[in-house]
């Protein structure tokens, strides 16, 4: 077959999104390395093992399943962008969604696709923005800030805060899937209270994916989408 | 001076983050001139960019929240990285547990790292737990880009059959069906749901405050979800579409104050009670 010299814009998005995605994959590694060499430490490799497999049946798991839930929904050049920027349910889809419903155009369409990557990577560069004026201005600040008598209650407990106002959104909408995990962890943690957050956090996965799954075959979630 | 605040790791974490700003620059300049080209309005794109940019800073802020959260174990630097490149609220407070579990560092994010080789294994473990998406994602991505291309072709009039279908009363529950709708929320849920059970049963070291349940921990857990499920209704019933995007970031700082607040009124003995250590 002839190759088409003629690159659509969705094969040109796709050559940009690999060589950029691969270039990022590199420049991520480059961080620890840096660190590494500047510190003059070499932390012993069964420590980075022990670390990784307790994240690696949970992570690696949930990168497969993000890559093929959210692909669809972002887009091509919005996947690349947004898989290297991270925090895509909570922030790169909403305003993505948000963005193609004001602009009136479908997702999958080039408009769509357009609109999708514009979105995307104007959220991206406004966080980074944020994040870097945050952490640049008032990094001389923040230990003292952290370490305030008054406020150190307040940053003891942000795990409960965040957690808490994440998880209610979840919680409303899927409040069929939400009683059987928890229920599950809680019994877990009875019997093994100082389990690990990453130990526990795959029984949590696993019984809340099994449940759902069960309550889905036996049409439980039939009314909800 | 702690070495966790040196200038060179500021610069090693700033070297990155130029470059994936580099990268969304590019993607938004490409964009745009296929938008003018594709012969969509000026203004159209630059509601685009304006809307999103105003949609991002709330949750911007619960992501900074966030870093300022993982500060005091880890310093400014780790979680910079970890949360300007592929991180995620959710993701990185565990990623982080887990590494310093796996290096013994005791009393988890309430103490201090302090030994420099730990705190280099805890940028490996991060990063490595993280990065696998962007491993596969060269590979997947135009694949399954291609394919749902095709299948948004072939499901239009399937889609209209369907509604006009008439109701048998059974409805085909395949795997396919449950991963596009409940997978990713199940996961979530069961991210999320671990540190909700954390906080109401789980316990800590004795002689560290902060890291069991208690308490505390319950206000704070209660605080957040009650003032986000108000403010998310709140949002629906009087149609405040600028407030959803507040709702997190206000129910995380309400539960915040609430912690204070609850700490300095309530007697010691009790505002310092976790159950199990």
């Amino acid at each position: 077959m002839a190759k088409n010299k003629n690159k659509t814009y969705f094969d040109r998005v796709h050559s940009w999104g690999r060589i950029s995605t691969i270039t990022a994959l590199c420049a991520l590694l480059m961080f620890p390395i840096g660190i590494c060499l500047y510190l003059n430490v070499f932390p012993p490799i069964n420590g980075i093992l022990a670390g990784l497999l307790k994240l690696i049946p949970t992570y690696w798991t949930v990168a497969v399943v993000e890559v093929i839930v959210y692909t669809p929904m972002l887009g091509a050049g919005g996947t690349y962008l947004s898989f290297v920027t991270g925090n895509i349910a909570n922030l790169k889809l909403p305003c993505a969604i948000n963005a193609m419903e004001g602009a009136n155009v479908k997702a999958n369409s080039e408009e769509g696709e357009v609109v999708s990557t514009i979105a995307i990577a104007t959220s991206s560069i406004v966080t980074t923005i944020i994040l870097a004026i945050g952490v640049i201005i008032f990094a001389p600040f923040l230990q003292a800030f952290t370490d305030n008598a008054l406020l150190k209650p307040a940053f003891a407990q942000v795990l409960p805060a965040l957690f808490g106002a994440l998880g209610a959104g979840y919680f409303i909408k899927h409040w069929r899937i939400s009683f059987f995990p928890i229920i599950v962890m809680i019994i877990v943690l009875i019997f093994s209270g100082s389990m690990g957050a990453s130990t526990l956090l795959f029984v949590g996965i696993v019984a809340s994916v099994g449940g759902a799954l069960f309550m889905y075959k036996k049409g439980m979630l039939d009314r909800v989408k | 001076m702690d070495f966790k605040y040196s200038t060179a790791l500021y610069l090693i974490a700033g070297a990155v983050i130029l470059f994936v700003l580099a990268q969304s620059v590019f993607f938004l300049i490409k964009a745009y001139k296929q938008g003018r080209t594709l012969g969509l309005d000026k203004s159209k794109l630059r509601n685009a960019i304006t809307s999103s940019a105003l949609f991002t800073i709330p949750s911007a802020l619960s992501i900074l929240a966030t870093i300022i959260a993982l500060v005091p174990a880890l310093g400014p630097v780790i979680p910079w990285v970890r949360l300007s490149v592929i991180g995620n609220l959710m993701y990185e407070t565990t990623a982080a547990e887990a590494a310093m579990e796996a290096f013994g560092h005791e009393g988890g994010m309430a103490v201090a790292v302090s030994d420099p080789e730990v705190y280099a294994g805890v940028a490996w473990v991060m990063t490595l737990g993280i990065c696998f998406s962007l491993v596969i994602l060269p590979f997947l991505a135009k694949p399954l880009h291609k394919k749902i291309l095709q299948a948004g072709k072939k499901e239009a009039p399937k889609a209209e059959a369907t509604e006009n279908a008439p109701a048998d009363g059974k409805k085909k529950r395949s795997l396919n069906g449950f991963i596009n709708d409940f997978a990713t929320p199940a996961i979530f849920i069961g991210l999320i749901g671990a540190f909700i059970a954390r906080a109401i049963i789980g316990s800590g070291k004795p002689e560290t405050f902060g890291d069991g349940a208690g308490v505390l921990s319950i206000i704070t857990l209660v605080v957040a979800i009650v003032v986000s499920i108000a403010l998310e209704v709140l949002a629906k019933k009087l149609k405040l579409a600028w407030l959803e995007p507040f709702v997190m970031p206000i129910g995380m700082i309400i539960a915040m104050v609430a912690a204070i607040v609850f700490f300095n009124i309530l007697p010691e003995e009790i505002a310092m009670l976790e159950w199990r250590g």
